[in-house]
């Protein structure tokens, strides 16, 4: 919302307050002023000037020679401007004048002639041409002919004026006019206002020939006033700047006029071509199914009944609210015309211009809400500025449906100081809260302890005690409530376990070196296509973007792009993680919400970085694996790996991670084809399910005695079939030894193919851990269960000794 | 006793000590031991040939050459504890290593800068009271609107342009549907303090500083009797816990439609420490987050009797935050995860 400062100081007295003052208390107030704009951008020494001579240029076809007053001078201008002719007041930029953008005006030589100064666009004069009407924005701007010559233009152009533009909460609706912006400004500055609390209709004969008829709920109350004539089109100079300072295009009078009230006092108005309505009746109905209007921006729209209509016995001639049609509009032909103030349901209008597109400066106020109080006054305004600038008449009294005058009530709220002050927690004086509330101008009765307080229907904002205390609090101001501690009691919070698991993970995964990373959850199917996820896709009703349309199915696509970037950019590897969810559905729509599964993605993609003492190497699956184990060694959980059957990983080269024979998560190289499609070549994922690591995770430490006994170590090399997995030997030994015996641990700590071992076949260096808690073992004993281990594998792999 | 004997043994121990002298690795030691001192040694023939002495020059032979042999012995042995001692001294010196290289690399990765404000605020706030909880990502009209005070065909929706998902699912525009379903959860039990912090999503075009999808941390606290100074108490209190004992906040009026009244909260300039600066474009001050009283509809909607209970809620954006922190002048560098951007991060 833009306002004019010279408009809200017709009403109020600003003497002692800049506008950027201005500014900073209507901003304190909870009305933030965004920017603060002279509406003049730099123009200096520019005067009025009338054309009294125009001669084309002896050298140049589209140029042209001006004689031109500027008050009891006459100048020659070369002008190229289309529109100059002799008898037009214009903008002279004299020499020496300056104009914005930093241009400066010097009596200059166009092809032989010398030009003492410029004959001036609007557009050069650093007006927001598109404001204003075309014939003004094109050529010359053309000002009325009887303003003084060789007068400044800055105050008859109103460039003497400071826009605001104030960044309105959906709440204030009433600031949308210099009314409420008057009436807030007042109780800000606790300064007496003087807009006009009604406007009484014009004098006229008899009855309105005009018919209304309201056949909706959504149309409480609708005004009309028939005008006859309209003589004078040409809308003043003083209402375009003022249209222009609030940021309204100018049209055309009758247009103007609407647009002028509605700014003045928040209520949209519209204006009807009455000779284009049948049988002078005006319906307000919804639409019919099928029906079609063309707007008045010349748009031929579909309508549907939940859309309101203005029509006439026999056609739609409007949409409510919302834009007039095309068939009624006002034109130079127009001579009579039919005035429209009314009320219409807020949230209708929305609907209606959020399925249509279109945002129109009625619409915006009746979807935040209008005051009851305004509809008839602004009528009344209207009419009263088409009379005195247009010469148009009134045709009888304004037709009022329904007839009695306006019933709405104010709201009337029980206010208890007390508590207002208990509530703020600071104690803002009684009087300063009554000060407050007559400078809103709202009524206070006084009653025991609470009070009565009268809101008027301008601000339906206010509603409850709590809107009340809102009031008292930024026009005391925010700035005197204390920062007080609270009177809570100690308390452990809540446990946070699932917080605290994920942290550790976090915690302990940066400091086996993987980089966390932080992912979109919106992606695209073809981005997840490489993968083939399960399930269908939960997907966007309406998409920013091809690439965000869905929300994402698995981790992988969205680390694989983290990859492919840092590819992309002179990384050459790294390992990194990311705590996210992925978003699951059987079928889309479906009866339930997705499912929403946190999980630990991790990704190991190119080179690592290389060292004195190891070469840059590509990560592999081992690389995966042993963070697996440290995290799973760290939350304290005991897991097995099995081959798995992921189609997107290495057929060979990948494993799930199971706990009790259900599976916690799985690793694997990415399947060459899966790299490919994501342009990072080789590179390792591994995944956990939080939910189930929260649940199996356990920082519990029982100690167990330090074994007084020494231990035994018995390392057994074995040729043994290349695809038998080591784990077959490890769970074979305990098998064969049992888990409560003399063996303690069992660990694979060499694999070698080469001399020595035969085609087809391995060797894996295997250590035995032989203790017992009560005595000495003796050689004889470990011989012995050496030898049952190695009969066990010769049996089951057939396992030979190496040589 | 002759004197030739005599002599003789002078002069083989003047050259065995002289040639000792010029012993130079213990290569060469061993062979003056062997030739000085070993069985075909000059002293040892000398000694065998003093069988043929009478009995006192043997004697006393025998004892002139026993102290040269002990005195060649000796020289021997601390002329080799002398070269060992050079010997190792030389190994050592030979070991010697470049401590200038790297040291064998442990591998340093970094948390996400999001995840470290978010764990940061976390742990203030858990230190004051609160407990963290979490919410769903995907929610309904219901929670993440009407619930909060926005019915349908509002203005306020505007606020918050929303993925909608179907008719009555979206994703969440912000974290607030949390404070409904905590309050529900605790069905009427008090105090309530808890702070959520989760992604959002909004339907913004990306840009430097808008992003479709960030982090807020929404805090909430409801009992008998809390007061708006109470909020502004508590939020300087984590503003000083966050930027340093110097900070403080600042309300300014603004309009939440869950919140009565509702506030933006200013801190002082991080970056210019209130003088004014680009950051905060002259004024000395930076929004860092909104908040309010909880609207008496909310507390009603939710269990809570409004008559009788107040609260207030804040929501905070994690991004806002970790740019200032960390000067970071373009959110979208924090969800691009360029690794030179993410390792600068290593730091704890
Ligand atoms: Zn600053």
């Amino acid at each position: 919302m833009r306002a004019s400062y010279k408009w809200l100081a017709e009403y109020l007295d600003l003497a002692g307050l800049s506008p950027a003052d201005l500014a900073d208390r209507l901003t304190s107030a909870g009305l933030a002023v965004d920017a603060v704009d002279p509406l003049n951008r730099g123009v200096e020494g520019v005067v009025i000037g009338k054309v009294l001579d125009v001669r084309p240029h002896p050298q140049a076809d589209r140029l042209k020679v001006c004689q031109v007053d500027v008050g009891g001078r006459q100048l020659e201008i070369v002008c190229g401007a289309p529109n100059v002719a002799p008898g037009l007041v214009v903008p002279v930029a004299l020499p020496g004048a300056k104009l914005p953008g930093g241009v400066e005006i010097r009596i200059a030589e166009f092809r032989g002639v010398s030009s003492h100064g410029m004959l001036c666009s609007a557009d050069e004069l650093g007006l927001e041409t598109r404001y204003l009407p075309k014939r003004d924005a094109e050529g010359l701007f053309v000002l009325p002919a009887d303003l003084p010559l060789g007068a400044d233009v800055v105050p008859h152009l109103h460039l003497d004026d400071v826009v605001f533009d104030l960044d309105l909460t959906p709440n204030r609706s009433d600031c949308l006019s210099i009314r409420g912006l008057v009436h807030e400004l007042s109780a800000i500055l606790r300064r007496p206002h003087r807009f006009p609390a009604s406007v009484a209709a014009p004098e006229a004969d008899g009855e309105s020939p005009l018919q209304v008829r309201l056949e909706t709920p959504r149309c409480p109350r609708y005004e009309a006033q028939l005008l006859d004539g309209a003589e004078i089109r040409e809308t003043p100079l003083w209402m375009k700047m003022r249209l222009l300072a609030m940021g309204v295009r100018s049209i055309d009078l009758v247009v103007d006029v609407t647009n002028y009230v509605m700014l003045e006092w928040g209520q949209p108005l519209h204006a009807f071509d009455a000779d284009a309505i049948a049988q002078g009746t005006i319906v307000v109905r919804q639409a019919r199914e099928g029906e079609r209007l063309v707007t008045l921006d010349g748009q031929e729209r579909a309508l549907t009944p939940d859309m309101m209509v203005i029509a006439d016995p026999e056609k739609a001639i409007g949409l409510a609210g919302v834009m007039g049609g095309e068939n009624s509009e006002i034109g130079p032909s127009t001579r009579r015309i039919a005035l429209e103030s009314a009320r219409f349901d807020g949230a209708s209008i929305r609907r209606t211009g959020q399925a249509l597109s279109l945002r129109s400066e009625a619409q915006q106020r009746f979807e935040k809400g209008v005051d009851p109080a305004a509809v008839s006054s602004a009528l009344h305004r209207a009419t009263e500025l088409l009379v005195q600038l247009a010469g148009s008449r009134p045709v009888g009294a304004p037709r009022r449906v329904p007839p009695q005058a306006d019933v709405s009530k104010p709201t009337v709220i029980s206010f208890s100081p007390h508590a207002c002050a208990r509530f703020l927690g600071v104690d803002v004086p009684e009087g300063e809260m009554r000060a407050c509330f007559e400078a809103l101008g709202f009524g206070v009765e006084h009653g025991e302890g609470a009070w009565r307080v009268e809101v008027p229907t301008r601000r339906p904002d206010i509603q409850a005690p709590a809107d009340l205390y809102e009031e008292v609090a930024r026009l005391y101001g925010y700035h005197h409530i204390p920062a007080t501690s609270m009177r809570l009691p100690v308390e452990a919070p809540e446990s946070s376990g699932h917080l605290m698991i994920v942290r550790k993970v976090r915690r302990a995964l940066v400091d086996w070196g993987l980089c966390e990373v932080r992912t979109y959850a919106l992606t695209s199917p073809e981005a997840e296509a490489p993968i083939a996820p399960s399930g269908v896709p939960v997907a966007l009703l309406r998409p920013m973007s091809d690439d965000r349309r869905v929300l994402r199915r698995h981790l992988l696509p969205s680390l694989a792009e983290v990859a492919r970037h840092n590819l992309a950019h002179q990384v050459p590897g790294g390992a990194i993680f990311e705590v996210g969810k992925m978003f699951l559905a059987s079928s889309w729509p479906q009866q339930a919400l997705p499912e929403e599964q946190q999980v630990l993605g991790m990704l190991w993609f190119g080179e690592t970085e290389g060292n004195p003492f190891e070469r840059p190497r590509p990560y592999d699956f081992y690389d995966a694996k042993g963070v697996c184990d440290a995290l799973l060694a760290r939350l304290g959980i005991r897991a097995a790996y099995q081959a798995s059957q992921h189609v997107y990983l290495h057929p060979g080269r990948q494993a799930s991670i199971e706990v009790n024979g259900a599976p916690v998560g799985f690793l694997g190289e990415l399947h060459p084809d899966v790299g490919e499609a994501y342009d990072v070549k080789r590179a390792v994922y591994a995944q956990f399910d939080l939910d189930r690591l929260f649940s199996l995770a356990s920082s519990d430490v029982r100690v167990r005695p330090i074994p007084r006994h020494p231990a035994s170590r018995r390392d057994l090399a074995v040729v043994v079939p290349s695809e038998l997995e080591s784990q077959a030997l490890i769970d074979s030994a305990w098998r064969t030894l049992g888990d409560g015996g003399d063996l303690r641990l069992v660990r694979v700590f060499d694999v070698y193919t080469g001399v020595g071992v035969p085609e087809g076949h391995k060797s894996l260096a295997v250590a035995l851990w032989f203790q017992s808690d009560e005595r000495t073992l003796t050689d004889a004993e470990i011989d012995q269960a050496v030898v049952a281990v190695l009969r066990a594998w010769e049996e089951a792999f057939g396992a030979k000794l190496r040589a | 006793m002759s004197d030739t004997w005599r002599h003789e043994l002078e002069t083989i121990r003047n050259e065995a000590m002289a040639s000792l002298a010029n012993t130079s690795d213990s290569k060469a030691l061993n062979d003056w031991r062997i030739e000085v001192l070993g069985k075909k040694s000059a002293l040892s023939q000398m000694s065998k040939a003093m069988g043929s002495l009478a009995p006192e020059d043997r004697r006393a032979l025998g004892e002139a050459l026993n102290r040269v042999r002990q005195e060649l012995e000796q020289a021997w042995r601390s002329r080799q504890a002398e070269m060992e001692a050079k010997e190792k001294a030389l190994r050592l010196e030979r070991e010697r290593i470049d401590v200038t290289l790297p040291g064998r690399e442990v591998p340093l990765g970094a948390m996400h800068p999001i995840s470290r404000v978010i764990e940061e605020i976390e742990d203030i706030f858990m230190s004051l009271g609160f407990s963290v909880v979490e919410g769903p990502e995907v929610e309904t009209d219901h929670y993440n609107f009407e619930l909060l005070n926005i019915p349908k065909d509002h203005p306020a929706r505007d606020m918050q342009d929303t993925f909608y998902l179907t008719e009555e699912w979206l994703l969440r525009t912000h974290t607030s549907p949390m404070q409904v379903r905590t309050m529900e959860r605790m069905r009427g039990r008090t105090p309530i303090r808890v702070i959520v912090p989760g992604r959002v999503y909004r339907r913004d075009e990306d840009d430097a500083t808008h992003s479709h999808q960030f982090t807020q941390i929404e805090g909430l606290v409801v009992d008998e009797g809390i007061r708006m100074s109470d909020l502004k108490g508590t939020l300087e209190a984590f503003a000083k816990a966050l930027f340093g004992p110097s900070q403080r906040v600042r309300l300014r009026p603004s309009y939440f439609p869950f919140t009565e009244p509702s506030c933006e909260v200013d801190l002082v300039c991080v970056s210019c420490g209130g003088a004014g600066c680009r950051t905060c474009k002259g004024t000395g001050w930076i929004e860092i987050l909104g908040a309010g009283m909880v609207h008496p509809r909310v507390l009603d909607m939710s269990g809570y009797d409004s008559a009788r209970y107040t609260g207030f809620a804040f929501g905070l954006g994690a991004e806002r935050i970790a740019m200032l922190r960390y000067g970071i002048s373009d959110i979208r560098m924090l969800y691009q995860n360029d690794l030179r951007f993410l390792r600068q991060f290593r730091h704890a």
